[in-house]
């Protein structure tokens, strides 16, 4: 866009003075039609159409040059001697003043006229771009977005490229961008800069590579978390790259403006602090679950070891004592999965890999893992034969499952009945589990999803982190379903149900050659 | 007490498991050589004669799948990997590279022996060439290409059989989806896990006593099937406490 602008402004006045001669030429016959039929003497005086329009249309010097082939054109056509260049009344010189003295104030006129014009529109540009701006920082959701957001603003209204690098941290190394783009000797420009080894408050420009001139400065001398910018003028020399400078620094008051009143810089600081909470809190809890599990993997083990050992086997008491520990281990694994597996939803949440799966296959396995926890309850089963196959991840399903078979025993009493039943219809697999225990009052009904919420009626009496059925719904969600809690009321049984999508329409066929 | 003096090689940079696994084995009449480092393992597995490899994933110097593909360049001794929850795709990896089953951490030492056995077994039935593979009140005999339940001949169409084939030829192991489907199928359908669904559900309709509680042909959620053997009673062959109580899981 730039370019053609320029392409233009170096042909615009060529045939600016093309078609001022050419309306001259117009004008010159239509007087001569003009005298011929009306018998009319003084017709010079039309010259100054083409004196006006030329001077409203492309400046002073096409309006010059009209002016002056109007008078010599009428000198020659129209006044005495005609068909000759010579002057004798005094009114031509007269009318020559007179054509040149409108070209000048005309031309003057519609060139203010002009400039008012462009000047506004380009406000009105910077206006749109600057409500762009303020509304994409307003649902900005991090630091890069509010970075790119800065950037892709000046980008826009500068109309030249724009690089945002983030800190003082981030400019030597890579950015958001490929920074392969920015010459080095810019980069190290920023790095100074945003290291404030350099102080550039209203700009340094610098020489990249191929005669590029860059300009490098803060985007808000007193705000360092803004950043700093680094803009590509091009090849421009002295004079347009100071009225370049000059409407950068514009720009960048207004886009300041608006940072500072949309408290970004508090934000950003903010932002920054939360991302080293969230890294600090992955790590931790990386290398607690490591520290933690790896021990209980020995305990586990050595207690199974140990259940077996002659010296033990058969010490009933000494047998129960090995029994709690491995209970006990078994469950303190269990809470720690679930942190883990929590961790992991509400950080970069949890990618299923998706299969075709058979609902059998995850209902059995989810009953196995459950086994000894179920051992004590009246398991019903009610599974018809032909459920459809469903395209999910088998393990995070039956891992939600394990959740629910995990809440149906811990508030239900022992040697209730707890029962599963598995049915197909509308295009939907729906799994519930169903239990004769505490129930859900209407309150517990409503917040039964959410994280860390345990039944207040239960809290002293049941042990838990209240994670499971929330990562037992996200478990689900993920893999396109939905969970549902129902209950006639406390004390009256819990049914907790899992909504699958079954689309039978693609449920892949067999190829006939795998049907024998 | 099946291979009285079995030779364990066992893998692992932490002290405490190595100590446990070792207890438990020698209570169990097995020889047990110790390994911390990768490099120490595949070293010990070339100097001495052994006859399982139980490897943990996370050593200090190299990575488990490393080991598991080195030794197995080598040497045919069954290899148990001990792996971590939430990672399917790293067993799948680790069965392709050879492993011969995995255990899933924390796990209790009759699992691991069940395993173990099963390992041990399937390798000195492939010695021996027997060709009989007995599960439960199953029979499939793969010289005659038959298949007995409770004594009485099954009819199995060419592909159900071709199915059960492959899992006897890795009784008590675990064959992921991608093998199973390469077998039977093909390479071009090892993505259709469709198609394995359909007809273990018909194979289960004519193998199993209850088809909808599956004790022989056992299913391993997102990793494959396992065909159980005796000592493995197909429930809780996952879950490390596995229900089966010590003493029958020994038998």
């Amino acid at each position: 866009m730039p370019n053609a602008l320029r392409l233009l402004n170096v042909r615009e006045p060529w045939r600016g003075l093309a078609l001022t001669f050419f309306m001259v030429a117009v004008m010159t016959a239509a007087i001569h039609v003009i005298i011929l039929s009306v018998g009319l003497t003084r017709g010079s005086v039309l010259y100054l159409i083409p004196v006006l329009i030329a001077s409203i249309r492309w400046g002073i010097v096409a309006a010059l040059f009209a002016a002056v082939c109007g008078v010599i054109a009428s000198a020659f056509f129209f006044f005495a001697p005609r068909y000759s260049f010579e002057i004798r009344d005094p009114q031509e010189v007269i009318n020559l003043a007179l054509y040149i003295f409108t070209a000048i104030v005309v031309s003057q006129l519609a060139g203010r006229l002009k400039r008012q014009l462009e000047l506004s529109r380009r406000r009105e540009i910077d206006l749109a771009e600057l409500y762009a701006f303020s509304r994409r920082l307003a649902v900005a959701f991090d630091l890069s977005d509010i970075h790119s957001a800065i950037e892709d603003h000046l980008a826009a209204v500068i109309q030249r490229k724009v690089v945002l690098f983030a800190g003082a941290r981030e400019a030597n190394a890579s950015d958001r961008h490929n920074n392969g783009s920015v010459p080095e000797s810019v980069q190290k420009l920023v790095g100074d800069v945003a290291g404030g080894r350099r102080d550039a408050g209203a700009g340094v420009t610098v020489a990249g590579e191929a005669g590029d001139v860059w300009l490098v400065r803060p985007v808000a001398p007193k705000s360092p978390e803004f950043g700093v910018i680094a803009i590509n003028f091009g090849r421009e020399s002295g004079g347009n790259v100071d009225e370049m400078r000059a409407r950068v620094d514009t720009v960048l008051v207004d886009a300041t403006a608006t940072l500072e009143r949309l408290g970004v810089a508090h934000a950003i600081s903010e932002a920054r602090m939360r991302a080293q909470t969230d890294q600090l809190r992955e790590a931790l809890i990386g290398s607690v679950s490591h520290e933690l599990r790896t021990p209980l993997a020995s305990i586990l083990g050595a207690a199974t070891v140990l259940s077996t050992a002659p010296a033990l086997r058969d010490d009933k008491r000494l047998q129960a004592l090995v029994h709690d520990v491995r209970d006990e281990a078994e469950r303190l694994n269990n809470d720690i999965q679930n942190l883990l597996d929590a961790t992991r939803i509400s950080s970069d949440g949890v990618k299923p890999h998706a299969e075709w799966a058979d609902p059998a296959d995850i209902i059995n396995s989810a009953l196995d893992r459950c086994r000894r926890r179920l051992s004590d309850r009246r398991m019903v089963l009610n599974l018809p034969a032909d459920l459809p196959l469903i395209h999910v991840d088998p393990v995070l399903v039956q891992q939600a499952l394990v959740q629910i078979f995990d809440n149906a025993v811990k508030y239900s009493p022992s040697g209730s009945r707890i029962t599963l039943a598995a049915r197909a219809r509308d295009g939907r697999l729906i799994l519930s589990v169903t239990d004769e225990g505490a129930g859900l009052t209407r309150a517990e009904e409503a917040q039964i999803w959410s994280r860390f919420v345990r039944g207040e009626r239960h809290s002293a009496t049941t042990s838990g982190s209240g994670l499971g059925l929330w990562i037992a719904n996200a478990f689900i969600a993920t893999n396109g379903g939905k969970m549902h809690a129902v209950s006639d009321g406390p004390g009256l049984g819990t049914t907790v149900a899992i909504e699958l999508p079954v689309t039978q329409a693609a449920v892949p066929q067999l190829e006939s050659d795998a049907d024998e | 007490m099946n291979e009285p003096s079995a030779i364990v090689l066992v893998v692992d940079d932490e002290v405490q498991i190595r100590r446990f696994l070792r207890t438990g084995f020698e209570l169990n009449g097995f020889v047990v050589h110790e390994a911390a480092t990768g490099a120490e393992a595949i070293r010990s597995a070339t100097l001495r004669p052994i006859d399982i490899v139980i490897a943990d994933l996370g050593l200090p110097d190299m990575d488990g799948a490393e080991v598991v593909e080195r030794i197995r360049s080598w040497s045919s001794v069954p290899i148990i990997v001990l792996s971590v929850r939430s990672s399917e795709a790293q067993k799948v990896h680790l069965l392709e590279l050879g492993a011969d089953d995995y255990v899933v951490k924390p796990f209790g030492m009759a699992e691991l022996l069940a395993r173990v056995r099963v390992a041990l077994r399937r390798q000195s039935r492939a010695a021996s060439g027997e060709p009989i593979v007995k599960v439960g009140p199953l029979t499939i005999d793969l010289s005659a290409r038959a298949v007995m339940l409770n004594g009485s001949r099954l009819n199995l169409t060419p592909k159900e059989y071709r199915l059960l084939q492959v899992l006897a030829q890795h009784a008590g192991n675990v064959v992921t989806h991608q093998h199973l489907l390469k077998e039977v199928w093909g390479s071009v359908h090892v993505q259709d896990t469709h198609y394995l669904r359909i007809f273990v559900r018909k194979l289960r309709q004519k193998i199993e006593p209850h088809p909808d509680s599956p004790r022989i042909l056992v299913t391993e959620l997102g990793v494959g099937y396992r065909l159980a053997q005796s000592g493995q009673d197909g429930e809780g062959a996952t879950a490390w406490t596995g229900g089966a109580s010590p003493a029958k899981a020994d038998g």
